[in-house]
């Protein structure tokens, strides 16, 4: 069980990278795949303040909010490339267990295409966008809480002075 | 073949077929789109922008769950450790990948990617990772062997060198493979490959351990103490108050938001009773000093008569809503219970950033460290012989103030709650009686015979009572 070693595959010229925005819907869509033509119903409109969008999607209305990623990070869309045992189990697995029917190649070498890459993502609550960290009692949703809060903390437990630089590090 | 549906006959069922694919495949052009699903559907993931194209994602034991967990090393940038997040079921989430916008998607044309549709709503978050951590099971390896008391423990621990310790490092195995330590080992693979990222390994294990100079080679001993002071500076630098410019880092960098909600304030939060009416009296201040400074406990303005006035109002609204007499001691025995709210308030500021310090360090022990030294460590730090301990006695005094003043204002709630359960009880029984005779009297009418109830009917004004004729000739 073995994992492979795996490394990103970014492609070279700007031009293959493009730019996407993850949506997290507020529900669960029983498909992975593309599903062009997504004007036909998907049309977030920007409220005239920016600070919100809203979108109606199969009927209900979706209010999203934007987060831009922090500073010193990007957003990443990646794909295991086919040469590496797809694995069906991930879907839902918490760890990055990725692979998990690997047999017998210790080590191996594989690789995750970039398909596109993204700075900033939505978060789509229904009616009401989520909730943001205000008045001291921090986000209840997860993933902005991980942004916002997680990557900072993270930063400030695992700080350690570099063999080249004084303590400090941020 | 399988498309037909009708029972045609034998005859028309080439025709039939005809039929319906045509149909299907009218529809489909027009209305209908078949998706193409993918069984490896793209992952998300946020990235450093350090990373260098030379990283790596590995698989390594976790040190503190103990279950392989995947990493990014970059000889550049360091460690970093792979977050999952995913929402809980009860908030089912999908992602949607989206072109960014129909301006910049038609102004950059072909290198358009389809949206598309992940299900799983997983997103990585590459957080930053102390290699120290990964280090540290491999340090107290040699403790885990030997199961004696913790004395003999660290007289037992070896000097010995960056490789032996990568060779303890606790390697996610497979108990069906028959080879877990051939080339699974991914940490020290990396490490013989980049000299950088073994500087790094070496640099982190000379924070922490005593170094012996061997030949040309640095031997490694752990040493607690120094362990202790890393892992208390770490804490510190969470909760921002490390450095020279205490009060601005404490004000600028606190523990995350969500965490001093729950640990922080929560904890040291006195009894509801008698922190409400500080509260309501002070709500001002509070907006004003309280946020910035983040005292636990509402800083309580004694000298502000008009705060002062707003809490006696509230006391009075307190005691007119509990009726009972006992009621009325228990509201007045808040006062106290308040002063003494008021005095601790004193020593907040220090109990405040104890408790930040000490949840910091919990957390920090409790995410990364294993167990087995998470325990160590907390022993190290009661017993104070650390040149960095902590004086946590204050915070502690507080908190055992804390818990009596909370077990009072749970009994003082509790007598309330029985007093009202006494009062409703009588007014139960009370109906229950009366519903009883109810009952009873309609049983007995329906008891009596038709002639008995018609004779009931009969004017008896003016006839003699039935016992007038039973009575003694004599009297």
């Amino acid at each position: 069980m073995t994992q492979p070693i795996l490394r990103f595959d970014e492609p070279t010229s700007q031009a293959d990278n493009p730019k996407t925005t993850p949506h997290l819907l507020p529900c669960r869509v029983h498909h992975d795949g593309p599903v062009e033509p997504v004007e036909s119903f998907w049309d977030p409109k920007p409220s005239p303040d920016g600070t919100a969008s809203t979108a109606y999607f199969r009927g209900r209305k979706l209010c999203g909010k934007s987060i831009k990623l922090p500073e010193g990070y990007r957003g990443v869309v990646a794909v295991r490339t086919p040469e590496a045992p797809i694995d069906a189990s991930a879907a839902e697995v918490i760890d990055l267990e990725v692979a998990e029917s690997d047999g017998g190649m210790p080590a191996a070498q594989g690789s995750l295409q970039v398909q596109a890459g993204f700075d900033e993502m939505m978060i789509w609550g229904h009616d009401v966008a989520v909730d943001s960290a205000d008045a001291g009692g921090g986000a209840t949703d997860p993933y902005l809480r991980a942004v916002g809060e997680w990557l900072a903390v993270s930063e400030r437990i695992h700080s350690y002075a570099t063999p080249d630089a004084e303590p400090g590090a941020k | 073949m399988a498309r037909t549906r009708s029972g045609k006959g034998a005859s028309a069922k080439g025709q039939g077929d005809e039929k319906s694919n045509a149909a299907t495949s009218s529809s489909s052009s027009s209305s209908v789109y078949t998706l193409s699903e993918t069984s490896n559907p793209p992952k998300l993931f946020i990235l450093p922008k350090t990373a260098s194209p030379a990283a790596r994602i590995i698989t390594l034991q976790h040190p503190r769950c103990n279950r392989p967990a995947r990493f990014l090393v970059c000889p550049k940038a360091g460690f970093f450790e792979f977050t999952a997040i995913t929402p809980p079921k009860s908030a089912p989430r999908s992602w949607l990948l989206s072109p960014v916008s129909p301006a910049d998607t038609n102004a950059s044309g072909d290198a358009k990617q389809p949206a598309q549709i992940t299900q799983s709503p997983a997103l990585y978050l590459a957080t930053p990772y102390d290699p120290l951590f990964l280090l540290l099971p491999a340090l107290f390896a040699s403790d885990a062997q030997s199961s004696s008391s913790s004395e003999t423990k660290s007289k037992k621990r070896m000097f010995l060198s960056l490789d032996d310790h990568l060779d303890a490092v606790p390697v996610p195995s497979d108990p069906s493979s028959d080879s877990p330590n051939e080339s699974s080992n991914h940490l020290a693979a990396l490490l013989t490959t980049s000299p950088t990222l073994r500087r790094l390994a070496e640099s982190r294990l000379r924070a922490v351990c005593d170094v012996v100079r061997a030949g040309d080679e640095d031997m490694f001993r752990v040493n607690e103490a120094k362990l202790l002071g890393e892992l208390l500076g770490k804490a510190r630098r969470m909760i921002g108050a490390d450095g020279e410019d205490e009060q601005q880092g404490e004000k600028k960098r606190r523990l995350p938001a969500s965490m001093e909600e729950r640990f922080v304030r929560r904890a040291l939060e006195a009894p509801v009773l008698g922190v409400k009416i500080a509260r309501g009296g002070t709500s001002t201040t509070t907006m004003e000093e309280g946020s910035g400074s983040g005292a636990a406990t509402p800083l309580s303005g004694g000298g502000d008569s008009q705060a002062s006035d707003s809490s006696v109002e509230t006391v009075m609204s307190a005691e007119s809503v509990a009726t009972s007499v006992s009621a009325v001691t228990a509201a007045t025995s808040v006062a106290p219970e308040d002063e003494n709210v008021i005095s601790a308030i004193t020593a907040s500021d220090e109990v405040v950033s104890l408790q930040r310090l000490r949840v910091a360090f919990d957390f920090i022990l409790s995410s990364c460290v294993p167990p087995s030294v998470a325990e160590l460590l907390r022993a190290e730090l009661t017993k104070g012989t650390a040149s960095e301990a902590v004086d946590f006695t204050p915070l502690d005094d507080y908190l055992t103030r804390l818990t009596k003043l909370r077990q009072e204002a749970a009994a003082a709630r509790s007598a309330d709650f029985s007093r009202k359960r006494e009062a409703d009880e009588e007014a139960d029984e009370r109906a229950e009686k009366k519903r009883k005779k109810e009952a009873e009297e309609k049983a007995k009418k329906q008891n009596m015979s038709r002639g008995v109830k018609n004779l009931m009917k009969v004017d008896t004004k003016g006839m003699k009572k039935m016992s007038d004729f039973f009575k003694p000739k004599g009297a």
